[in-house]
């Protein structure tokens, strides 16, 4: 019955070619605006690796000002980062499966002189737990192993990016390269790995690309790596330079535990422990404030989905509610003109639920032509859009349509169809057939 | 077939109470040809709607087939009209986007048959009228009688027990009225049963029995002495 039905609303399109038209552009307008601005609050709200995003968790205590809470919207918030010492001693607790205090810095990298001038690559100073921790795809080799997080060992990893300038692609594991006044040997070659938020470190910007480099942490003394990220401070150092950073209060660390369900209770009791060590040294003035905080629950907590698109969002389901319920007219009056079949169909023994399935079904073979022009619509916008966005972040790839927005664009399109279908359907199957058959 | 006892229709508004029909009671054996005859406005087609289940009644009592259809909800009445009765009306009633085939095949539809079944069906009925090379005509590629002939394989498709022909002729000229009458006919003689409303003397001749109706009832025009049989025929020949 539904391939008779689908037959009788092709019958139908054809039969006013004008008024099809009209129905189906404002589905497809509305689908087209609708799906494009979801798709770009979905880029943003997306989990970002759901394989794990429940076991991950970021950490952060609070050692600020006792005088004044950590500047932002809530005074209860901790500083968004931790303090290098502070850092240092938790990464001593064996109760997280992995983790990782971490950075982002930029260093000179001197490829061969066949190649370029040396360049300034970001580059993340992490611990041998961040490849594992946050899933990194490898095309070549690996991470490092934890002694080369002791040594530190000179080895670094390097994404696809990096590798196709400084080796053409090839694979560059064992081979060495250059940064700053060290040369490193490449363990490991990213393969292609563009999250759309750059969950890992969402306390500046969070749209630009990963990094280029992969260093371990503990470099940072005998390079004298400085960060090039945020900095909070509310205490003067009480030495100079980078040792006097490394021993101050200045937050300026993430760091990320991977913690299984049973083990985040221990662990927090294990910074709290920790803490109440500290103030007895006159350290952590404030009261006990440290948090746990799992990946969505800190991506959220940072805003990492602008109200301002939630908004676009939401004002463009609006938008397509909006054009429903004026095609609702549209669909009622071409219904009501076709009485008289109706009334004919109802005499030879149609249901008035066979009617109402007859017509809901040609609404939403409306509404499916009018996704399916509105998706190819929102493909060519999202596509503006990300060339509007590569002039700001230098990313071409931020808003990307993918499966689950083309069922979101499918499930919106069928819910019009139903909206502005639904009166009109249920109308036509109420009509009494013997009033129509005279008149026919 | 069918039995109406003391059947009542009430059309009401605020101002009006129209009674289409009052006290109508009609029995019709299976097999049998009826003509109903009467004035405009007699009650002729509120009858034909209530005996095919396309309206309500506001009282007494109709048996169609041995069941008792005064309290039957609208998927019961629609399964009825689909099984048991065939429709031919004045103005045919195709629907004029569809063939002919698929003109046949929509009381099919709704019996959820499997197809190499329909299709036997609408080939034999299509064969039976003579329009087998029409087939995929559209309605508006025939002429009135030939339409009206697909009406008629469209009822003879679901091999109904009744058929109601409301002016089946009425739109046609004598020679496609004669053709339309002959296949009545025939098919009646093959068992079913059919009530026709004509304003055609003529026609109403080659039904079995005759009933005239006047003010929504069933009248005996011999025994009202103010009323003959002529003036109500010609007043709406």
């Amino acid at each position: 019955m539904l391939l008779y039905n689908l037959r009788m609303s092709l019958l139908s399109l054809k039969r006013n070619r004008i008024l099809s038209t009209v129905i189906v552009g404002g589905i497809a307008l509305g689908i087209a605006v609708s799906t494009m601005f979801s798709t770009m609050r979905h880029a943003f709200a997306k989990n970002p690796i759901p394989e794990k995003s429940d076991v991950l968790h970021y950490v952060r205590m609070d050692s600020w000002d006792p005088l004044k809470p950590y500047p932002g919207d809530d005074p209860t918030r901790p500083p968004t980062q931790i303090t290098y010492r502070d850092m240092v001693e938790i990464m001593k607790s064996d109760i997280p499966v992995r983790q990782s205090g971490m950075f982002m810095s930029n260093l000179l990298l001197f490829p061969s002189k066949d190649i370029g001038r040396p360049r300034k690559v970001r580059t993340r100073m992490c611990f041998a737990d961040f490849f594992l921790m946050f899933n990194l795809p490898f095309k070549y080799g690996s991470g490092w192993d934890k002694r080369a997080d002791a040594g530190p060992e000179p080895v670094v990893v390097i994404d696809e990016e990096t590798n196709d300038l400084l080796f053409g692609g090839q694979d560059s594991v064992g081979k060495m390269v250059r940064i700053e006044d060290r040369e490193f040997k490449v363990v490991g070659v990213l393969d292609t790995w563009r999250p759309t938020v750059k969950f890992y470190d969402v306390t500046q910007n969070f749209v630009q690309a990963p990094e280029g480099i992969y260093m371990p942490f503990n470099f940072l003394r005998p390079m004298k790596v400085q960060t090039a990220g945020n900095t909070d401070g509310w205490k003067t150092a009480p030495l100079p330079g980078l040792e006097g950073q490394l021993v101050s209060e200045t937050s300026w660390i993430q760091m990320w535990v991977e913690l299984p369900g049973d083990r985040v209770e221990a662990y927090k009791d294990f910074l709290a422990a920790y803490v109440g060590e500290q103030k007895k040294v006159g350290r952590f003035p404030r009261p006990l404030n440290n948090r746990v905080t799992p990946l969505m629950g800190w991506l959220k907590e940072q805003k990492v989905v602008p109200d301002e698109i939630t908004a676009m969002a939401v004002v463009s389901l609006l938008f397509l509610a909006v054009c429903a319920l004026n095609l609702m007219g549209l669909l009622l009056a071409k219904f009501l003109a076709r009485a008289p079949e109706i009334g004919v169909r109802r005499a030879l023994g149609a249901r008035r639920l066979d009617i109402f399935v007859q017509h809901i079904v040609e609404c939403e073979l409306v509404a499916m032509i009018g996704g399916a022009i509105g998706i190819a619509l929102s493909l060519g916008g999202i596509a503006v859009l990300n060339n509007w966005v590569k002039t700001i972040v230098n990313r071409p790839d931020i808003v990307q349509f993918d499966p689950q927005m083309l069922l979101l664009a499918v499930a919106l399109s069928l819910a019009a169809g139903l909206v502005a279908g639904a009166y009109p359907a249920w109308r036509v199957c109420r009509i009494a057939p013997a009033i129509h058959l005279k008149v026919q | 077939m069918l039995h109406m006892t003391a059947v009542k229709k009430v059309y009401r508004t605020d101002l009006i109470e129209t009674h289409a029909l009052a006290d109508f009671s009609l029995h019709v054996k299976s097999g049998e040809f009826v003509a109903v005859m009467g004035p405009s406005g007699s009650g002729k087609t509120t009858f034909l709607n209530v005996a095919g289940l396309l309206d309500t009644f506001s009282g007494g009592d109709y048996l169609l087939d041995g069941e008792n259809v005064s309290r039957l909800g609208d998927d019961q009445m629609s399964r009825i009209r689909n099984r048991k009765i065939g429709f031919v009306f004045q103005t045919f009633n195709l629907i004029p986007d569809l063939h002919v085939f698929d003109n046949v095949d929509v009381p099919l539809r709704y019996r959820n048959l499997p197809a190499p079944d329909r299709k036997a069906r609408i080939e034999r009925a299509l064969e039976l009228v003579g329009l087998s090379s029409r087939a995929r005509h559209l309605p508006s590629q025939l002429s009135g009688g030939q339409q009206q002939r697909v009406a008629i394989a469209r009822v003879l498709a679901g091999d109904p027990r009744l058929i109601l022909a409301d002016e089946p002729t009425g739109n046609l000229d004598s020679l496609m009225t004669r053709e339309i009458m002959d296949l009545l006919e025939r098919i009646n003689e093959q068992g079913t049963t059919i009530v026709m409303v004509t304003h055609s003397p003529e026609c109403a001749a080659r039904a079995q029995r005759q009933i005239h109706l006047l003010d929504g009832k069933v009248v005996d025009l011999d025994a009202v002495p103010s009323l003959s049989r002529e003036p109500i025929l010609e007043g709406v020949s």
